[in-house]
This record gives C-alpha cells, sequence and structure tokens, in this order.
C-alpha cells in the first residue's frame, strides 16, 4: 500500500473517530443540579473544564481571564422575559467577556455550547459570545449553535479559528474597531454569515460560509475586512459589499443565488 | 437688643438646613427636613430623602459618590434614594454635576439618581450626570429633565411605572442610552448618542420629536409591545435604526439613514411610516415581518441590498413613494417580496411617484 493511501486511510479513520463520537444529551434536572455552575461575575483567573450549567448571564470582567479546556460542555439555560440589566446587552441568555476568554477546544475534543431548550420558529436560544474590549481572547474549535451572534466582537480582535458555528442568526460579527482574525470556521444555516459594521477591520481567512437564508458575508460601508481563501456558497446572497476592491479572489464565492452584490452609495435622491 | 432675639428666633425657626461646601455623609443617611446644597457634597454611603421632604441643589454644585462594592460584582453601590422631592436647579452657565469621587473613575462606580414613589413632579435641569450605574433611576415617579447630559453611565437612564419628560438633553456614550418599562416618555430636542442600546422599552408610550438617535451599536430606537409617535428625527449611523416589536404607532417627516443593518425594521406591529426619508441603510431601508400599517410619501432610495422587504405573509401597503426610479424592473430589484420567494406576501407600490417628495426638514443635522 504506498504512503499517499496509507494516509488517506488514516484521516479516514480519524474523521470516522470525531464522525461517530456520541453527541451529548440534554441532562436531567438532577444533573444539572450537580454540575458546577458557571453565572453571574466571573472574576479572577479562572480554568474550567468537564460539563458547566449556565443558568443565566455571565460576565468576565476587565482583567479576568475565563479558560474553557478541551472537551468542555456549557449548557446554556435560555431566559424568559425581556429584562437587561444595565451591565448586560441581551435580555436573552449571553456570555459577556470584557476581560479574556480562551476556548481552548480541539477538532477532537471541541468546545460545545449547547442551550437546555430550542425556541420554535426559528428564535435564538441564547445571546451568544460577546467580546467586549476584550484583549488576548482566542476562540478555537468551538461549537455554537441557536444563538443570536455566535460570537460577537466589539473594540476587540481576538483569534477566531476552527470553530462550527450552525443554526444561529448571525454567526459572526465584527464591530466598532474590531479587528478579528476569523481563520477556518465553519459557519452555517443562519439568517446570514459573517457581518462586517461600523467600522471593523476583521482578516476573514479561510472560512466556509453557506447555506444562509440571506447574506452570507455582508460589509458595509464603514468597515475595511481582509477576504482571502473563503468559500461562500449556497446563501442567498454570497458576498455584499460597496468597495469592490475589498472583494479580493472570488473564485470561492459560488453558488449562491447571487453570488456578490454590489451596494452602492447614489442616494436616489433626484430622479 | 431685641434685633439679636428676633435673629436667634430666625435661625432657631430656619426651616431649611442649607450646605454650602463640603458637605459629607457617610454611610446610611437620611435628611429629615428640607435641604438646599450648594458647593461640594459627598455620599460615601446611601442618601435617603424621604416622603415629605425636598432637596433643592443650587447651580454649580458638584456632587461625588465614593465607590463601595460589597458583593464584588464590579459594580458601585452608593446612590440617592429619593422618596420626596428632588429639584436640581442648575444654569447653562453652572450646571450640577453628579460624578464619582474615584481618582480614576469608570462607569457604575455608584448606583444612581434614585427617584422611588415620589410624591410629587421632581425637577432635574442643566445637569451632568456620569459614572453611574444607572445615572437617573425613577420607579412609580414624574420627572422632568431638561438641558441635562448623561454620560458614561452603564445606563443613562431607566424608568419603571413612570411619567418622564425630557427636552434639550443629551445621553451620550454610555453602555446603554435609555430603558424603560411600562412609562410614559416625552423626548424632545433630545440626543441619544454613540451607546449600545440607545432608546429600549417594553410596555410603554414613547413621543418624541426633534430627537436625535445616531451612533448606537445595536439598535437605535426598539420599542416591544408599546406605542411610538415620533415625528422630525434624525436616526442614522445606528446598527438598527427602529425597530418595533409588537407595537403600533406612526413615524413621520423624519431622517432614517446610514444605518448598518435596517433603517425600520418592524415585526408584528401596526405603523403609520410617512413622509419620511429613508436612505442608505444597509441591508434594507425597511424590513416589514408580519405588520400592519402603510407606508406613504416617503423617499425610499439608495438603500443597500432593498429598499423594502416583506418578511410576512400579508401584502405590504407601500404605494405613493419615491423609489428612486418608476421604472417596473429597477423598481422590481428594490423590493423582496412574494414575487422573489414563494410563500410571502407581495408589497403594493403602486402609483410610485415621479419626483422624490420635499425631505423633512434638516435642522438636525
Amino acid at each position: 500500500m504506498d504512503l499517499s493511501l496509507r494516509r488517506g486511510l488514516l484521516f479516514f479513520c480519524l474523521w470516522l473517530l470525531v464522525a461517530c463520537a456520541p453527541l451529548p444529551r440534554n441532562p436531567s434536572a438532577d444533573n444539572l443540579a450537580h454540575m458546577r455552575t458557571l453565572s453571574g461575575v466571573v472574576a479572577g483567573q479562572n480554568v474550567l473544564a468537564g460539563e458547566l450549567y449556565m443558568p443565566g448571564d455571565v460576565r468576565v470582567p476587565v482583567g479576568s481571564t475565563l479558560r474553557l479546556r478541551p472537551g468542555t460542555i456549557v449548557y446554556v439555560q435560555p431566559a424568559e422575559g425581556t429584562k437587561i440589566d444595565p451591565e448586560y446587552l441581551s435580555s436573552a441568555t449571553e456570555l459577556l467577556v470584557r476581560g479574556t476568554l480562551r476556548i481552548e477546544g480541539t477538532a477532537r475534543r471541541p468546545v460545545r455550547f449547547i442551550p437546555l431548550s430550542i425556541p420554535e420558529e426559528g428564535e435564538p436560544a441564547w445571546a451568544g459570545i460577546t467580546l467586549y474590549d476584550s484583549v488576548g481572547s482566542r476562540i478555537e474549535h468551538a461549537h455554537i449553535e441557536h444563538a443570536e451572534t455566535a460570537i460577537l466582537t466589539i473594540g476587540s480582535s481576538p483569534e477566531i479559528r476552527g470553530n462550527q458555528l450552525r443554526y444561529n442568526r448571525y454567526g459572526i460579527i465584527a464591530q466598532r474597531a474590531s479587528s478579528p482574525l476569523i481563520a477556518d470556521n465553519v459557519v452555517e444555516k443562519g439568517e446570514g454569515g459573517i457581518f462586517c459594521w461600523l467600522g471593523s477591520s476583521p482578516q476573514l481567512v479561510g472560512n466556509r460560509v453557506a447555506d444562509h437564508v440571506e447574506e452570507g458575508i455582508f460589509v458595509d460601508v464603514s468597515s475595511r475586512p481582509l477576504l482571502q481563501g473563503n468559500q461562500v456558497t449556497g446563501n442567498d446572497l454570497g458576498l455584499v459589499l460597496y468597495d469592490r476592491k475589498l472583494a479580493g479572489d472570488l473564485s470561492g464565492v459560488i453558488g449562491n443565488r447571487e453570488d456578490l452584490r454590489l451596494l452602492n452609495l447614489d442616494r436616489g435622491e433626484r430622479p | 437688643m431685641s434685633r439679636l432675639v428676633l435673629l436667634a428666633l430666625l435661625l432657631c425657626c430656619w426651616p431649611v438646613a442649607e450646605s454650602r461646601a463640603d458637605t459629607d455623609y457617610r454611610g446610611e443617611q437620611s435628611l429629615w427636613q428640607d435641604a438646599v446644597w450648594s458647593g461640594r457634597v459627598l455620599v460615601d454611603g446611601i442618601l435617603t430623602i424621604p416622603a415629605g421632604v425636598t432637596l433643592e441643589i443650587r447651580p454649580g454644585t458638584e456632587v461625588r459618590f465614593t465607590r463601595r462594592d460589597t458583593n464584588g460584582d464590579g459594580i458601585g453601590e452608593n446612590e440617592m434614594f429619593i422618596q420626596g422631592v428632588l429639584k436640581v436647579l442648575g444654569t447653562a452657565e453652572q450646571p450640577v454635576r453628579f460624578t464619582s469621587a474615584e481618582a480614576d473613575p469608570i462607569p457604575g462606580d455608584w448606583g444612581a439618581i434614585n427617584m422611588m414613589v415620589t410624591e410629587e413632579a421632581n425637577l432635574l435641569e442643566h445637569c451632568l450626570v456620569e459614572y453611574g450605574y444607572r445615572g437617573f433611576h425613577a420607579h412609580f415617579a414624574s420627572a422632568s429633565l431638561k438641558n441635562s447630559v448623561f454620560t458614561r453611565n452603564l445606563r443613562g437612564l431607566q424608568f419603571q411605572e413612570s411619567t418622564v419628560v425630557m427636552d434639550g438633553c443629551l445621553v451620550e456614550n454610555n453602555f446603554n442610552g435609555m430603558q424603560f418599562r411600562n412609562s410614559e416618555v416625552r423626548l424632545s430636542a433630545t440626543r441619544v448618542l454613540d451607546n449600545h442600546w440607545g432608546i429600549r422599552c417594553v410596555y410603554s408610550e414613547l413621543t418624541m420629536r426633534d430627537c436625535q438617535v445616531t451612533g448606537n451599536l445595536v439598535n437605535g430606537v426598539n420599542l416591544r409591545d408599546s406605542n411610538l409617535d415620533a415625528e422630525t428625527l434624525l436616526v442614522a449611523g445606528n446598527r438598527k435604526g427602529i425597530y418595533l416589536q409588537r407595537s403600533h404607532g406612526i413615524l413621520q417627516k423624519s431622517r432614517i439613514r446610514d444605518n448598518s443593518e435596517h433603517g425600520i425594521l418592524l415585526e408584528d406591529s401596526d405603523v403609520v411610516v410617512v413622509g419620511n426619508l429613508i436612505v442608505g441603510n444597509g441591508r434594507a431601508g425597511v424590513r416589514w415581518q408580519n405588520s400592519l400599517g402603510r407606508l406613504r410619501d416617503n423617499l425610499l432610495a439608495g438603500n443597500g441590498e432593498y429598499a423594502l422587504v416583506n418578511e410576512g405573509e400579508g401584502t405590504v401597503d407601500a404605494r405613493s413613494n419615491w423609489w428612486g426610479t418608476t421604472e417596473a424592473t429597477a423598481l422590481a430589484t428594490a423590493i423582496r417580496d412574494g414575487d422573489d420567494i414563494a410563500g410571502r406576501g407581495l408589497v403594493d407600490a403602486g402609483q410610485p411617484l415621479t419626483v422624490p417628495p420635499s425631505p423633512p426638514s434638516a435642522t438636525l443635522q
């Protein structure tokens, strides 16, 4: 058997192992009661692993770090009601990081965020992860589903690599002076994939952005991302932007209802 | 001698305690009689103004709050708790300042100007409120806020079950701007700038005139189960401009422009949108989801992906608007509805205007 065939078989076996690994099921109330709780203000240097229960909002304050080790599972309790405390941004359950977040999943042992219930009619179950003026954050090999925004960066420039973000309303949003490195992620099956808004300049490299009801990648007039080697396919609009020069190589933007939508600044205020 | 007796009597009977300079309140304290503040006042604890007591604060006064965080949640707890009456009488030349006493202040250093079940109308005029958790907080209260600035708070203002009138105020650069529930709020000539949430309310009546809501990173104006009566607004440069959920109202003669996501987003609402300029919004000028009402005489052109998206099953009445074109194919491109996606309702864009309507007043630009 030649080397390339052996290597192929090895990769296939590894893939089979990962693909066939049992997905975690929702735990019982009794199990949840015995889990470590992730809730409220998580101050200091915290390294967590195993199964965690997130019954409500979590805030990592400035100067604090939260690390989630490979294989960690976070069971997220969706919030009821419309209340937002002043220090949070959403009425849904959210993980708001003003310090540092390190999600240290691996391809074989991802970190999973699992909502304990999924609302009907496609409403998000939780808000997702927000990095706000966060320094030194890294999110690797996380699986995030059914969030309003899986990962939202505001004034933050984390590394977001190798994640699987599915069934979220928005996959990733970079806003206000954010320059995250967004690489090798799979962002699929939401309303929209990756959004660059309000003066952001992320690097989008080697991502697969697929099967969204609306946009794959959207760049507003004030944002200047770097787009390189992304596969954008199966979306309603593949790539939407104002400045054609930002689109770069479009060879991976294929199979969308409309691959490229160039917007213009003509206000149409005159006939 | 009789003069001295009279003076002594006057001093004894003087009903108001006046504090002129460097007055400190430490721990939990109450004002037991009417008081007038001027100069510098330090609140190093929780100061209660009980029912029946009026606190008047004179021009130029600086009220400072120390930071006390007993539960380690990063939020200061010292504040003013008002059940009586508060009258803050700053002037343009000598505003009254509510601020942190810390050397390196941060939002949330202190609690709030906390109005709780106050017995009559409160007044704050020419104030600066900064570094609070909720800068101004009213619960079962009524208040008039004039020409005041709320900035660098975690939330600029919050009301529940209250009636609040704001005129000429600035709510700028707070983590969240203002939020209220079960309240009646009237805003005029007020600017809400560069917060995350600009204005958010539930179960409320909101009237807005000549207001500016710009640069907010989440939503400019968001109502849920509420009523909006809005005229001559400038809503620009937010992520979403105006977002109504299960709400009613009218929006007219306003400029809704250059918001990154949607200019106007309606969900399960009933709204009349008349005579507005809706341009330059990123994803769509108007996104209409299972809502009633109508769009009429608007300038709806130059928006990003679409001028109007109908996400519901019913028809949207969007007759008599200016779309930047009267050419049928171009008009169809600007509208996304049941002609594009099976199961969605149509948009009736009949009788399109052939010239753009006069834009609303530009006084806020």
